[in-house]
């Protein structure tokens, strides 16, 4: 008997577009769904899956336009396989009759074949009145943007000059970025490797190991992958394992460490330094582990909440400690489009007040000559510069140290790359001594 | 190890009611796990020997995941079954068809194993409905024997202009 034919692509980005509006990670939903996917029709899966998260403010207020009443809450499936028509029909270069016939087909694997007539409506309705639909859209800002009300306003309070380009920026399709593992292999060599699988690919500027792949692949194309010749990471977390100006011999703090890229990056640069990776989360922090062991790394892994420092600490102070915080990741949207739909305004405040409990809680374990490197992957100023600002205000001991090379673009404190910033991430990072 | 050939609808090698094994020797036991690797290749989920053209009464089966549960059916026997479960199947020997086909959900099968020692076992769902499939093949049936006239027609000639443009 052959294997299952599984879900078509269509049914199955429905799902996942379901699971990330009941306040699922897109990660998670396209990782259970997509086993379902056969393996030719992953990739149409997870284009669609996250064009729709992407571009959900938009294509929801057309949808809206396009059914005469809502439909009901148990049917969120059959809204997320509309949305998923209508991302077709505006964005993919796929024949508007066979997008539409595949998409009214999908109800069925949904089991929902009534639905077939609607979505068939809808969808014809849309190619009829795109015109006039797509024009309402533009005097809409949310609709326009595609990001939520309070998200489009708190980029322009904090980046008044800038906030067009981040929202845009946030809406494209990120490119692919590698980080070679210099235990194994480097950028010249592994760039011959991918040039040698037929992988067009280029050096990523201001990053030693960082590699651009022209068009994204499967991980398990890479030459080495599974060896662990090579992760995949965007550039702007590549620049931490340099700010932390890594020498031999020193004892080292990944606080926040899931899902690994960083602890592992930290490793990379010298496999023996004696290196502490905890994180809140033991599923987050199996991810690390299995990264460990793909690169063949080895670090002490320890579930924890870093704050509580009595009961994971040994009282031995650390040379580095790196605090990648928990933040709203409000600069790498591009990558994680869910964030739109899940996070809320009042996540700023929670989240703030975790990442000043890990600086204070984290500082006494910093060495006299130690250093300690702030980062997230946000561009709100209340979770970064405004954050560090306070940092020192209340320990009079510490102050800002300014790396040889600066990794973005200055801040009032630390430094702030905004998405799309030479391809990279949005990201902040700042680099704390004692006085 | 080997990968071996599979008969592709309407050979009509297909048809033919394999033989029980009356010892299970090293040539069976090798047959077997030639089956399972080109199963696993194909890729499938089951084999069954009239399918390589070996009219043995001889099927492996794995329908997990992670390709680690192998099972193996000789001169398998269905004692009981019970209850009703529509499926939507695909077969090796009839390539990029997926059709509903309904069979029992649970049953409860008599086979021998490798070692040529009789055990019993009860089987549900997807296990149940592939090992139904496996067994039809022995006596020369295949799933699309159970669609219309129409549609098997459809696959039928889709299949044999396929085999007219490989030639």
């Amino acid at each position: 008997m052959a294997k299952p034919a599984g879900l078509c692509p269509r049914s199955a980005a429905a799902l996942v577009i379901q699971r990330v509006l009941l306040g699922q990670s897109l990660t998670t939903a396209i990782a259970d769904t997509g086993k379902s996917v056969a393996e030719q029709q992953r990739g149409l899966f997870q284009q669609l899956s996250y064009g729709v998260i992407r571009w959900y403010p938009s294509l929801k207020a057309i949808s809206e336009q396009l059914l005469t009443k809502p439909l009901k809450a148990k049917d969120a499936d059959v809204l997320s396989l509309l949305l998923a028509g209508l991302y077709q029909l505006r964005s993919l270069r796929i024949p508007d009759h066979a997008a539409i016939s595949e998409t009214v087909n999908a109800c069925k694997a949904l089991n929902k074949p009534w639905a077939s007539g609607l979505l068939n409506a809808c969808l014809r309705n849309y190619q009829r009145q795109r015109k006039t639909l797509e024009t309402l859209l533009e005097n809409d800002l949310v609709s326009e943007l595609a990001h939520p009300a309070w998200l489009i306003e708190h980029y322009q309070a904090d980046w008044p000059d800038d906030w067009q380009r981040i929202l845009s920026a946030n809406n494209q399709q990120p490119p692919m970025m590698l980080r070679v593992n210099s235990q194994q292999s480097n950028q010249t060599d592994y760039l011959q490797q991918l040039s040698n699988a037929n992988i067009a690919a280029s050096a990523l500027a201001d990053c030693p190991q960082g590699i651009i792949l022209q068009q994204a692949c499967d991980v398990l194309a890479l030459p080495g992958f599974v060896d662990g010749m090579v992760s995949v990471q965007d550039g702007a977390a590549q620049q931490v394992a340099d700010l932390l100006e890594l020498q031999p011999g020193q004892r080292i703090l990944d606080a926040c460490s899931a899902p690994g890229g960083k602890t592992c990056h930290i490793l990379e640069r010298f496999a023996e330094n004696e290196l502490i990776a905890l994180d809140i989360s033991s599923e987050r922090l199996k991810q690390v582990e299995d990264n460990l062991s793909r690169l063949q790394l080895s670090a002490t892994c320890l579930t924890a909440d870093a704050c509580q420092t009595q009961n994971w600490w040994n009282g031995e102070q650390f040379d580095r400690i790196l605090i990648d915080a928990p933040c709203t990741g409000s600069g790498v949207i591009r990558r994680h489009p869910d964030i739109k739909l899940l996070r809320k305004p009042t996540d700023i405040e929670q989240l703030a007040k975790q990442q000043q409990a890990l600086l204070d809680s984290l500082w006494p374990l910093l060495k006299p000559d130690g250093m300690m490197v702030y980062t997230t992957c946000s561009i709100f100023k209340q979770e970064n510069e405004l954050q560090i600002e306070a940092f020192l205000q209340r320990q009079p001991d510490a102050m800002e140290h300014l790396p040889a090379k600066a990794p973005a673009r200055r801040a009032r404190f630390g430094y702030q790359l905004l998405p799309g910033d030479n391809d990279l991430d949005g990201f902040y990072y700042a680099c704390l001594r004692h006085r | 190890m080997a990968l071996l050939n599979i008969l592709h609808f309407p050979d009509p090698r297909l048809r033919q009611k394999a033989l029980p094994i009356e010892k299970v020797t090293d040539e069976i036991r090798q047959l077997a796990h030639d089956m399972l690797e080109t199963m696993y290749d194909a890729p499938g989920i089951g084999l069954a020997a009239t399918q390589v053209n070996e009219q043995k009464r001889l099927i492996v089966i794995d329908v997990s995941e992670d390709k680690n549960d192998p099972l193996f059916l000789i001169n398998p026997e269905l004692l009981s079954t019970e209850g009703e479960r529509d499926f939507e199947e695909g077969c090796l020997s009839v390539p990029e068809a997926y059709e509903t086909v309904t069979r029992a959900d649970t049953i409860r099968v008599r086979a021998l194993n490798l070692q040529g020692e009789p055990f019993e076992m009860d089987a549900e769902g997807i296990l149940a409905t592939c090992i139904q499939h496996e067994i039809d093949h022995l006596e020369g049936k295949l799933f699309v024997d159970y669609l219309s006239n129409l549609k098997r027609q459809r696959i039928k000639k889709r299949l044999e202009k396929h085999q007219r443009q490989k030639l």
